[in-house]
């Protein structure tokens, strides 16, 4: 039986944590860096151990300092949050060494999704599409045409050693793929040392739709719905919403029939979400499974009535799920807006500072977790979300006039956050008509002046 | 001064951990004192040093709501004496005054100690850690008890410097 809980995390999703276990009659250990002495998780939490100076590097990332913290406090689980340690395969090893209760999928789980390409062999076995390319690096030219070709136009060539975006060229055709092909090559060699490169379709304008998975330790495997989460700027998320405005109910059900079979792939438990794109046809294909509870789960939360953080624990604590595939309804519509203290209006540059004063929305239909107040100051070490607002109701329509009616009320002085921005794109025409892809934001800011987002 | 201007240096004061204020000008002068009964302070989460724990106390109310337009206060330390300094732990675990319960406490009160001197065991997950001193002087005081969980940043001696 968990009866005590150690938060590994901080800012708002520590104190949905505790919230979850204050409601479940479990004692809880706030584990903090020198930077949150302030933060609201640690004064609400039944116990409070600081584990080091302000960077993550040197507290929130130190496994060992975490585990002894569990261990003379003598804690049944750790709940790791987001980020920070939540994919860290050794690090719910040693949870699992240590006989501490790792509220997530078994380690080895975590290792099999946390290798992109291990990940996609296992559940293209399971018979889950994945963006077609070639198996690992081209070995040379003739070979790599030959795969362009068999893909079909528009490819992308990526390099093998590359990441954040870099090292990438798109080719239409035959002809741009001859030049392409050796530009990319180049560019790899030169930005990473390493010229080798790979093939995959380059999927146009994609809308980036996650499914929420819960998998209870006896086997059982549901879906809750999908997340459309194509809003994003640079591959974050700033809008999520649940149902997606794109996917007719045969494509629901049968992406939603997928994510399972790629969960159990993976022999999953606890929650986690499968990602894919979806291409203007319908056509969707796996990128990656995320082996932990997500930021936006509150969207997927108030449209099923699923409180997901109690089932982490309950699954935890080697619970059965309680309910079938069947018993799930997708009764509302949600909309999540992502509060950052950035200023949009100066490329999004970070504002950390002392919050003035803090007034959050309220009334019928709206949500708000945050975990800052009147008087906190944000510190500069951390992410800049500093909340989340959702707004909900029966219909699409709905959630979007009263998600923008919460943004107006929303107080946030002292500091710049994107309440603006998110206003502004409320209120824009294709976001209203559900037209929005991964390629909106960049469109949206090219074509929206500033004073009318900050 | 105007009656506004004496207003707003109560507000401020209200606002702020100022314990006095004065102020002089021509023909002027103006002392303010905040009274022991007047606005708490507010001292948030821990004490010197803290056992841990917090919490519990303020579970009551959030503390961020006793505290509104308060400026944040860090952990209420004693003001620093001069030429003195504290011994804090660089980890979590739970501190030992000597290598094995037989052995001689590696510090008392009194003991002088270099920069490597030990002073103390932290054992975090069951790996016996010899902390030192890093600094030179005398101790002053021994600030936890032997068998005693602490956490990063805990203070564990006092230490006169020199």
């Amino acid at each position: 039986m968990i009866q005590k809980i150690l938060i590994a995390n901080r800012g708002e999703i520590a104190l949905r944590i505790v919230r979850a276990c204050r409601e479940l009659g479990i004692k809880t250990l706030a584990v903090y860096s020198e930077a949150d002495v302030q933060s609201l998780h640690v004064q609400l939490a039944d116990e409070a151990i600081c584990i080091g100076g302000p960077k993550s590097s040197d507290s929130y990332l130190r496994a060992d300092r975490i585990i002894s913290a569990a261990e003379i406090a003598d804690v049944d689980a750790i709940h790791p949050g987001y980020g920070f340690l939540s994919e860290n395969a050794k690090f719910a090893e040693q949870c699992e060494s240590c006989n501490i209760k790792f509220i997530g999928p078994r380690s080895k789980s975590i290792q099999m999704m946390g290798d992109k390409s291990v990940a996609k062999d296992t559940v293209k076995k399971a018979g889950v599409p994945i963006v077609p390319g070639s198996d690992g690096p081209v070995a040379s030219e003739a070979e790599a045409v030959k795969i362009a070709r068999k893909i079909g136009y528009p490819v992308i060539i990526k390099a093998v050693a590359g990441g954040g975006g870099r090292g990438m060229r798109i080719a239409h055709n035959d002809v741009s793929f001859a030049k392409e092909y050796h530009v990319a090559r180049n560019e790899a060699e030169k930005a990473f040392g390493n010229g080798s490169v790979y093939i995959e379709k380059y999927i146009e304008k994609p809308r980036h739709i996650e499914f929420q998975i819960l998998a209870d330790s006896h086997g059982k495997v549901l879906h809750l719905g999908e997340r459309d989460c194509s809003v994003q700027r640079r591959h974050q998320k700033l809008i999520e919403e649940s149902p997606s405005p794109f996917l007719t109910a045969d494509l629901r059900k049968k992406m939603g029939k997928a994510a399972i079979r790629a969960a159990e792939a993976a022999a999953y438990e606890n929650a986690g979400t499968i990602e894919f794109l979806v291409d203007a046809k319908g056509n969707y294909y796996f990128i990656e499974m995320n082996t932990r509870v997500q930021v936006e789960h509150p969207v997927t939360e108030e449209v099923t009535g699923i409180d997901i953080i109690k089932q982490q624990i309950r699954i935890a604590n080697g619970e059965k799920l309680d309910f079938d595939q069947g018993d799930i309804k997708f009764d509302r519509h949600a909309i999540e807006c992502r509060i950052n203290a950035e200023d949009p209006a100066r490329n999004f540059v970070p504002s950390p500072g002392t919050i003035g004063l803090y007034y959050a929305p309220g009334g019928h239909g709206v949500r708000v977790d945050s975990h800052v107040y009147s008087g906190y100051t944000i510190p500069p070490y951390y992410d800049s979300m500093i909340g989340k607002l959702i707004g909900f109701g029966s219909t699409r329509k709905i959630a979007l006039e009263r998600t923008y009616r919460a943004l107006s009320e929303y107080l946030i002085r002292g500091i710049k956050t994107t309440i603006p921005l998110h206003k502004a794109i409320l209120a824009d025409p294709i976001f209203i008509e559900g037209k929005a892809t991964t390629a909106y934001m960049e469109d949206f800011m090219a074509r929206t002046p500033p004073d009318l987002f900050s | 001064m105007e009656l506004k201007q004496i207003k707003q240096i109560i507000d401020l004061m209200k606002r702020s951990e100022l314990t006095e204020f004065a102020i002089e000008e021509e023909g002027f002068k103006l002392k303010i004192r905040r009274g022991t009964n007047g606005l708490p302070l507010v001292s948030m989460g821990h004490s010197s040093n803290p056992p841990f724990g917090s919490g519990a106390e303020s579970a009551a109310a959030p503390v961020p709501a006793q505290a509104a337009g308060v400026p944040p206060v860090a952990a209420g330390a004693p003001a620093e004496e001069a030429g003195v300094s504290y011994i804090k732990s660089p980890m979590v675990g739970t501190f030992y005054r000597a290598a094995s319960p037989e052995s001689k406490a590696f510090a008392d009160v009194g003991t002088k100690v270099v920069e490597n001197s030990p002073v103390c065991i932290i054992e975090a997950m069951k790996i016996m850690n010899e902390i030192q001193a890093e600094t030179k002087g005398t101790i002053l005081e021994i600030l936890v008890d032997n068998g005693q969980p602490v956490e990063y940043g805990q203070r564990l001696f006092k230490i006169k410097q020199g």
